[in-house]
């Protein structure tokens, strides 16, 4: 029996457990049996229709299913009007940039273009034999029912899944597949079906990130993000400040900017989504949602939020401590509010409905980890005070008793979960980027299983929402341009659970698959007794290029696994900060590399110590010598770069010279002093810092 | 204080809801590289924000200035889309009037019934004055450059006097005394260094910060730039450049706005600060006098507003005037018989500078202010403008005080 802290979110999607891939060796959906399931076989391939194709959002799924169902021989049938702007064609440049010219001209000519007047579809439709309409045309049900009825009526048994903003499935009458902007890279969908069917199945399998929520007016991302942009909007209301501003701010606090967003998928086409499904909400809802008058006035005349570049703005406005409690209570309480509702309604899994936030609307912390991490009372409170501000929004539902269950597993393990079968367990992490969230999380996850006396674990990715592993999200190192303590806490606490992965198990194994494992990530998995990748993966450690010295300990501890020959070649992992392909690193890096099946069967002979032909690379804990300093780099001409070298030179030097148990603070003090330096704070960190939070 | 008719019996201006930006000098300060109609409206619309007015309350905006700024043939629809809000209005200009003009012409749309909020917006930059060329098939040369503020501050075309000059004329008839005028200047700087070092004035002067176009910081408009403490001796020391007038006793060129609302009975009352302070506009007039002679004018459009109106300058508790040279003042107080010492209390644009269009319209916050820090009262405020020209205008304040 496989035991768990939580419901996996794969589960959320009917494909089980992230250990039952491990043991099967195999990924629990396969793209080529789905795409028969959908489109038919081979032989008898029935195509994808995509109505509205030259849309925002009809041309970018066009080209991102496109590019990955033509190797199938999938057609995609691109619907729309006759004298709509081509947005298909628009797609071919990004396409060339992607793929290459060849390819992309394959993608291109899998796409066929049918016009079509509203009334009659076209006669060369039935050759191409539609089995799933994806449904792209406008925000407004009843030409969107009209539309169903037409092609129900000319293929019946056609699959068809509306990308609506806002309207529920049950209105519809078909299922929703909800995607978000940019549309032709952002792999999430929300989707609204009974249950999870193979269209889900198959987008999933295809590399997208599908998230079952359930049936209601507007869902969650919409929520999260017309729910912000409407409280910009109340602010701006209150106080007069532009909304250029209050986006820079609301950037600050909670991550987004509304606003600017809105111009940039298209002023005229995102406020009427954004109005609609406000306008649905607050008529399911009340107060808390109804549009503001200036929404309502630019969902008709699609003006843009920020001036015209002639009139870029020129009285700057500020925020005091007072005027910023204001703020928040004006942005967070309404969201949080909004997010009792979620809750309430139960519209989905803890850890999807937080993604969604963080992959689909630029929350730098999911909704619900901002929650969490502010705790039960102040959040209770900060609704209360927008209350006080907005008192026609108390008269809107509105369930502080949903945070009351802050403690469980669903709440506590958003970013990191554990499973297990009683031998092994498995710990996977959904989130991209290597927060205090997921630090946390993981020590959390560590413990667990050792409660269950689990001693062999894998550490991975979660199969789902988190599609490759970037590294350390520089965010959580703010405090730490200003406050050396602080830089050294990060490092040495996180480089202290990283060590829990060797010290406290009997066998650990890190997995990657997926795109990339850089940085932070990097260290943390190189913890691990093995390190098993896909041979597509590519590793990298690009601190120096930001530039920062790496703190989680990959100044040594690789040193320490590998033998001197192999040292040149760490060095310029990290001197030079370009990925490597993980083949490439066998014996220094990585342990095994192999197609997917072959990594996940090496993985779990590994974690169950069967025979798996690989010798464990231990980790000498005496001070090592001869790292050779001569190493040939490419120049660079930026100074932060060449000065981020030498220190970490000195930091490989330091730590490498010293026994495995003082180099974790040789390390840590090294990365601490090097943020508060002058080339960290003008570097990508420092600026990115400047431009967020210095405003 | 009863029997004064009033001019606009529906019209008000709600305390509290104006405010000003500082008045740098010209060529000083981050004012003299922006556009000022844009910057007018933005800062109204902060200024708004401040005082808790949501901008969206507004109707109408009535927008004055005297010196061409770019993109002003889109007038005060422009100004008032950079406020970011986007309601009607028209631009109107009085030479150094313009600041009072705009907002008696406010409250006539108010008494009207057009509008029941109307914005009063009045900005000006006079640095890097703009030069106009005007074909001029009449002038030897054909075609006319020039340069908008100085060139027009020269060169009176009806009388072919600069302004100067109608300063000196005006001090020789009124057989005024330099040693008079230098007191009263020594006297005005007092009044307004007094002022600015209590704080009274942080109420009605918003500090604004400029961006530059990367969005970055240009300047901080935190103080009448270029403003200095003069002592009596230097004063004397300074060098007459006509009867009376030295460069001391006469103000200098800034840059700057002023905004105030003017509104309906009952919207004052839901957008005051304090709406148990009543301010009504009692009258205004007009006048202009023989050629050259432009700072007499002021005393006696106020003389002839009192007539009018049946109040005397006792019945005054606030006197106020838009004052470029000091000798205005003297001139005043000699036909008025009054004591300069009494009016121009929390300072006067003699000393704080002149940015033409919203001159007179700091000069009204200030005054009205005042009189709610007295208790309430009458308001007199009066200036001179190009052409020779008086205006004055009377205001009532009641109830102003009361809960001080
Ligand atoms: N824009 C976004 O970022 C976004 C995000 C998520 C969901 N959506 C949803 O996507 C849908 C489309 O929005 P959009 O922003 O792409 O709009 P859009 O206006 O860019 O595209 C709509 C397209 O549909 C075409 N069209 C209109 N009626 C049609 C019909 N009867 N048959 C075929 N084509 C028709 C139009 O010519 C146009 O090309 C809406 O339901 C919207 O709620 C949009």
């Amino acid at each position: 029996m496989i035991v768990s802290m939580r419901q996996s979110t794969l589960q959320t999607l009917g494909l089980g457990t992230v250990l039952e891939i491990f043991k099967k060796h195999q990924l629990p959906a396969n793209s080529s049996n789905l795409v028969d399931q959908v489109f038919g076989a081979n032989d008898n391939r029935g195509s994808l229709v995509i109505s509205g194709a030259n849309g925002i959002v009809g041309a970018g799924k066009a080209m991102q299913l496109g590019s990955r169902l033509e190797a199938f021989g999938v057609p995609i049938v691109g619907l729309d009007f006759p004298g709509t702007p081509d947005g298909i064609g628009n797609q071919f440049p990004g396409l060339v940039e992607a793929f290459g010219a060849e390819n992309a001209q394959k993608i291109m000519a899998n796409i066929i273009r049918l016009n079509y007047n509203g009334k009659n579809l076209p006669k060369e439709l039935k050759e191409l034999k539609p089995r799933f309409l994806l449904e792209a045309i406008p925000e407004i049900l009843e030409i969107k029912k009209a539309h169903y009825k037409l092609f129900r009526e000319s293929f019946p048994g056609v699959e068809i899944r509306s990308v609506t903003s806002g309207f529920p499935s049950s209105e519809l009458g078909v299922g929703i597949a909800h995607p978000a902007f940019p549309h032709e890279i952002n792999k999430v969908w929300e989707v609204v079906e009974p249950e999870p069917s193979n269209i889900t199945k198959l987008l999933w399998s295809l590399g997208l990130i599908p998230v079952p929520v359930s049936d209601h007016w507007s869902f969650v991302l919409d929520v999260l993000f017309c729910g912000i942009t409407l409280a910009g909007l109340r602010y701006h209301q209150a106080t007069n400040m532009p909304y250029w501003k209050i986006d820079k701010y609301i950037r600050k606090f909670i991550g987004p900017n509304p606003f600017r967003a809105h111009d940039v998928i298209g002023a005229k086409g995102a406020n009427f989504l954004t109005w609609s499904c406000l306008h649905h909400l607050g008529n399911n809802y009340g107060e808390l949602f109804i549009p503001t008058l200036d929404l309502t006035e630019r969902k008709e005349t699609g003006q843009d939020w920020y001036p015209p570049d002639h009139f870029r703005p020129m009285v700057n406005w500020r925020l005091d401590d007072d005027e910023s409690d204001d703020f928040l209570s004006w942005t967070l309480g309404p969201l949080f509010q909004m997010t009792s509702i979620l809750l309430h309604e139960q519209r989905g899994n803890l850890s999807n409905i937080n993604a969604i936030g963080e992959l689909c609307a630029q929350f730098r912390s999911g909704i619900i980890a901002t929650i969490r991490d502010i705790g039960a009372d102040s959040t209770i409170k900060r609704v209360a005070s927008y209350h006080k501000l907005h008192p026609v929004a108390a008269s809107t539902a509105w369930y502080p008793e949903v945070f009351e269950k802050m403690n469980d597993p669903e709440w506590q393990q958003l970013y990191v979960n554990a499973e297990h079968d009683g031998k092994v367990g498995v710990i996977t992490i959904s989130r991209e980027s290597y927060n205090h969230d997921v630090d946390s999380e993981l020590n959390r996850a560590i413990d667990w299983l050792k409660k269950e006396g689990i001693h062999n674990v894998i550490v991975t990715g979660d199969f789902h929402l988190a599609t490759q592993m970037v590294g350390a999200d520089t965010s959580d190192f703010f405090p730490a341009l200003e406050n050396v303590d602080e830089g050294d806490r990060v490092a040495s606490t996180w480089s202290l659970t990283a060590r829990r992965l060797h010290n406290e198990f009997k066998v650990s194994v890190g997995y990657i698959n997926g795109k990339r494992c850089m940085g932070g990530f990097l260290e943390l998995l190189i913890h691990c007794h093995y390190l098993v990748t896909t041979d597509e993966v590519k590793l990298g450690m690009p601190e120096v290029t930001l530039p920062v010295v790496p703190g989680m300990e990959g100044c040594h501890w690789p040193f320490r696994k590998t033998i001197p020959e192999n040292w040149p070649k760490l060095l310029k992992l990290l001197l030079v900060g370009n990925q490597v392909k993980a083949i490439d690193t066998t014996g220094w890096l990585c342990d095994y590399t192999g197609t997917q099946e072959e990594a996940l069967e090496k993985v779990w002979k590994l974690a169950n110590e069967e025979d798996h032909g690989l010798k464990l690379r231990k980790v000498v804990d005496t001070a090592l010598e001869g790292i050779p300093t001569d190493v040939q780099l490419p120049a660079s001409d930026n100074e932060g770069m060449e000065t981020a070298r030498k220190v970490i030179m000195e930091t490989i030097k330091d730590s490498c010279s010293v026994s495995l148990s003082e180099a974790l603070s040789k390390q840590s003090k090294h990365s601490a002093n090097f943020m508060i330096s002058k080339h960290c704070k003008t570097g990508t960190i420092g600026t990115v810092f400047n431009q967020v939070m210095n405003i | 204080m009863t029997k004064e008719k009033i001019m606009f019996p529906k019209a008000r201006i709600p305390y509290g809801t104006w405010g000003s930006s500082y008045f740098p000098a010209w060529q000083t300060s981050a004012l003299a590289e922006i556009n000022i109609g844009q910057f007018a409206g933005e800062a109204m619309n902060k200024i708004m924000g401040m005082k808790k007015v949501p901008k969206t309350e507004l109707e109408y905006l009535v927008i004055g200035s005297t010196i061409p700024w770019h993109w002003k043939f889109w007038n005060a629809p422009m100004v008032a889309s950079c406020m970011g809000h986007r309601i009607p209005g028209f631009h109107l200009e009085q030479a150094c009037a313009t600041g009072l003009q705009a907002i008696i012409h406010a409250a006539s749309e108010v008494e009207g019934g057009s509008s029941d909020v109307v914005g009063v917006l009045t900005f000006d930059r006079t640095s890097d004055s703009p030069v106009g060329v005007f074909p001029e098939r009449r002038a030897y040369r054909r075609t006319e450059a020039i340069a908008d503020v100085w060139d027009n501050f020269g060169f009176d075309p009806a009388t072919g006097n600069s302004m100067l000059i109608t300063a000196g004329l005006a001090a020789r008839k009124y057989k005024i005394d330099r040693e008079e005028v230098d007191d009263l200047t020594f006297h005005r700087y007092k009044q307004y260094f007094d002022t600015i070092d209590s704080g009274w004035l942080d109420n009605i002067l918003i500090p604004l910060e400029v961006l530059n176009i990367q969005g970055r910081f240009l300047g901080l408009i935190n103080e009448d730039t270029g403003v200095r403490r003069l002592s009596r001796a230097s004063l004397r020391a300074q060098r007459e450049l006509d009867t009376c007038i030295t460069p001391g006793s006469q103000t200098h060129a800034a840059d700057g706005m002023a905004t105030l609302l003017v509104t309906g009975i009952e919207k004052a009352k839901e957008l005051s600060t304090r709406p148990e302070i009543d301010i009504q506009f009692v009258g205004k007039t007009e006048l202009r006098v023989g050629p050259s002679y432009m700072p007499e004018a002021p005393a006696l459009a106020v003389k002839k507003l009192l007539d009018r109106t049946g109040l005397s300058m006792d019945d005054m508790l606030v006197v106020k005037n838009h004052n470029p040279f000091a000798v205005n003042d003297v001139i005043f107080a000699k036909v008025m018989n009054y004591d300069w010492h009494k009016m121009n209390n929390t300072g006067s644009s003699l000393v704080y500078g002149h940015p033409q269009g919203p001159t007179l319209t700091r000069t009204v916050i200030e005054a009205l202010e005042e009189a709610v820090t007295l208790g309430g009262g009458y308001v007199l405020v009066f200036g001179c403008a190009a052409g020779d020209v008086g205006i004055a205008s009377i205001f009532k304040v009641t109830e102003g005080g009361k809960k001080l």
